[in-house]
């Protein structure tokens, strides 16, 4: 229950955020904020007093463009204030429309250019091995983003040389830029695609905690390989006339805006 | 059969074991500094990383002919305290993995050193080989040191500096083919100063990596012709010491840049930037050696040096041409 509350509040921010800006990375906010309420609140050792502490659990945002969301968790998880959130890509501020590492050590790489965090997330995972550190290494993909060659070239060096402390989500929303992925380029099916590259594979329904909580506790458990939770989840979540509707940069009109408030809020 | 030798694509094959002063010091270094890890793209052998693998199996890695995922996988190590060392040829570590070194190494100014061999036009590989625009590159990149040593004598010394920059680094390296013989560059440097080799009041040549063998060579033939120029060897790219480069240029007035690389965006420009914004009144004459805006083939060192205009019968025409429109 507790993190069905806060994925509502974390929802009802990323309506806020980009109706500021009259648009903004919406669709994809609000499909992707139960998953990242269960990675940043059930999931990822992290310490709010100090985000550089050194034993952290890390977690990559290769989506850095999935800023409302990302900034609105953070803020839900107490690394700072919510009024921070008014900054949110207005001059000056480091809440960026690309989320970069000004923000401070929360933000483990600056990941705007797609494909690399997967590669930065392995070199970490790989060091942790050699100095025998326990924490584990998280980065988070879209679907689109598996279109980088790059993103295969370290998913053959991961499971080449075992790491096992790292644990990469996939957000399959199935949108990019250009429309559904599938009509872009033909990734099914993604799931043998991983296996065949040595990886754990885990399908899951990333609204559903239970499911998340079950695909994690095995991610943790599983030796010698990496592993590849695939978190299906759909783009506009929370709100009814939005799901499913494809947008990669929506325009939300204020009086839109109130209206998605109104509809968080009948939520259970 | 007898146990046969790695060739290193410089030039033809020598018959016997050729030195490995950039493996050694590397090794030297590490046995010092337990943070060190090194990386390769396959190329171990020809990156002298071998030495590296053989002494410290546990931090050495391979990441396979993949770079773009190689500037990566160093990152993640420097964000968790190690310095790593990342070898590959030049070509593919600037230009391949460009947008990786940039985004990953570079805006962040981890503690990643990337070491290149094959500057230039000293490889029988060809143009897709051929790093003949890394300089520039690296240049072009905020926080990032470049230093390119001028032959082996200084690339023990190259290797302990970059380790000292708590910063991202990039090593233009040239194997050497035999032991060091060459005694007239002094085998130390300090990064960010221009080094003079010799000195006259006729004309400067800056010159870095290999081309600084061929400025000593044309100084001592201008000065049979009683011609006195002054050769700097300039290691650093970046930061680049425009205050020496000014003071020299002023002094002599008459300048050659001098590089195993394009004419734009290396060497040659950071000279010419300097030159443009020079005082005002001062009277100099300014020209570039390096490679013309094109690119090159598959050829021995001597042949494309001369093909293309880097050797030290060019240098020495320039000066000469200089001279004659002062």
């Amino acid at each position: 229950m507790e993190l069905m509350a806060s994925a509502k509040s974390i929802r009802q921010n990323i309506v806020r955020m980009v109706s500021r800006n009259g648009q903004g990375y919406l669709q994809q906010g609000l499909g992707a904020a139960d998953l990242f309420t269960y990675l940043y609140f059930a999931e990822v050792s992290l310490d709010i007093h100090n985000p550089a502490w050194e034993e952290r659990d890390r977690v990559f945002l290769s989506t850095a463009h999935n800023s409302a969301l990302f900034h609105a968790v953070l803020a839900e998880r107490g690394f700072f204030e919510h009024s921070r959130l008014e900054t949110y890509t207005k001059d000056g501020s480091e809440l960026e429309i690309n989320v970069s590492e000004r923000l401070g050590s929360v933000v483990e790489a600056t990941c705007g250019s797609l494909g690399q965090a997967l590669s930065v997330a392995v070199g970490v995972a790989q060091a942790a091995k050699r100095q025998n550190r326990t924490f584990r290494s998280y980065v988070i993909l879209g679907d689109g983003e598996l279109q980088e060659g790059q993103v295969w070239e370290a998913a053959m060096y991961a499971a080449s040389n075992s790491l096992d402390n790292l644990c990469l989500i996939v957000d399959l929303n199935q949108l990019q830029v250009e429309g559904h992925t599938q009509e872009v380029m033909v990734m099914d099916p993604i799931d043998k695609k991983f296996q065949a590259f040595g990886w754990a594979v885990k399908n899951v329904d990333g609204h559903d905690f239970g499911a998340l909580s079950a695909a994690f506790n095995q991610a943790r458990s599983n030796r010698n390989v990496p592993t590849v939770i695939l978190a299906h989840t759909i783009v506009g979540k929370g709100i009814p006339f939005l799901e499913n509707q494809m947008s990669h940069n929506m325009v939300l009109p204020a009086d839109v805006a109130e209206q998605c408030l109104k509809a968080l809020e009948c939520q259970a | 059969m007898k146990n046969l030798l790695h060739g290193d694509f410089t030039d033809k094959a020598v018959a016997t074991s050729v030195p490995k002063y950039y493996g050694e010091a590397l090794v030297a270094l590490a046995q010092f500094d337990p943070r060190i890890v090194a990386l390769t793209g396959d190329l171990a052998p020809a990156t002298e990383s071998d030495l590296f693998r053989d002494a410290f199996p546990d931090r050495f890695f391979t990441a396979g002919i993949a770079e773009a995922n190689m500037i990566g996988v160093a990152a993640g190590m420097a964000r968790c305290g190690d310095i790593p060392f990342v070898h590959s040829f030049s070509v593919f570590l600037t230009r391949r993995a460009f947008d990786q070194v940039a985004m990953q190494v570079a805006y962040p100014s981890l503690n990643v050193k990337l070491v290149g061999f094959l500057p230039g036009l000293t490889t029988l590989l060809g143009v897709s080989h051929q790093a003949i625009d890394d300089l520039t590159l690296m240049r072009v990149l905020p926080n990032m040191t470049v230093i390119e040593p001028a032959g082996a004598s200084q690339t023990a010394a190259v290797v302990r500096a970059a380790a000292k920059i708590n910063g991202p680094v990039y090593l233009r390296l040239h194997k050497a083919r035999e032991p060091i013989t060459n005694t007239a560059v002094e085998k130390n440097l300090e990064v960010g100063k221009g080094q003079l080799l010799r000195d006259g009041d006729d004309a400067v040549i800056f010159a870095c990596g290999y081309m600084v063998a061929e400025a000593l060579l044309a100084a001592e033939t201008l000065y049979l012709s009683g011609i006195n120029v002054t050769v700097a060897n300039m290691h650093t790219i970046k930061p680049f010491d425009s205050e020496f480069v000014l003071k020299q240029s002023i002094r002599t007035g008459v300048v050659l840049s001098a590089e195993n690389h394009s004419v734009i965006g290396g060497l040659g420009s950071a000279v010419a930037e300097v030159l443009a914004e020079r005082p005002a009144g001062v009277d100099i004459e300014f020209k570039r050696i390096g490679i013309s805006d094109t690119f090159a083939e598959g050829g021995t060192t001597a042949y494309l040096f001369d093909k293309y205009g880097l050797s030290a019968r060019h240098i020495v025409a320039a000066v000469h041409d200089l001279l004659e429109r002062r």
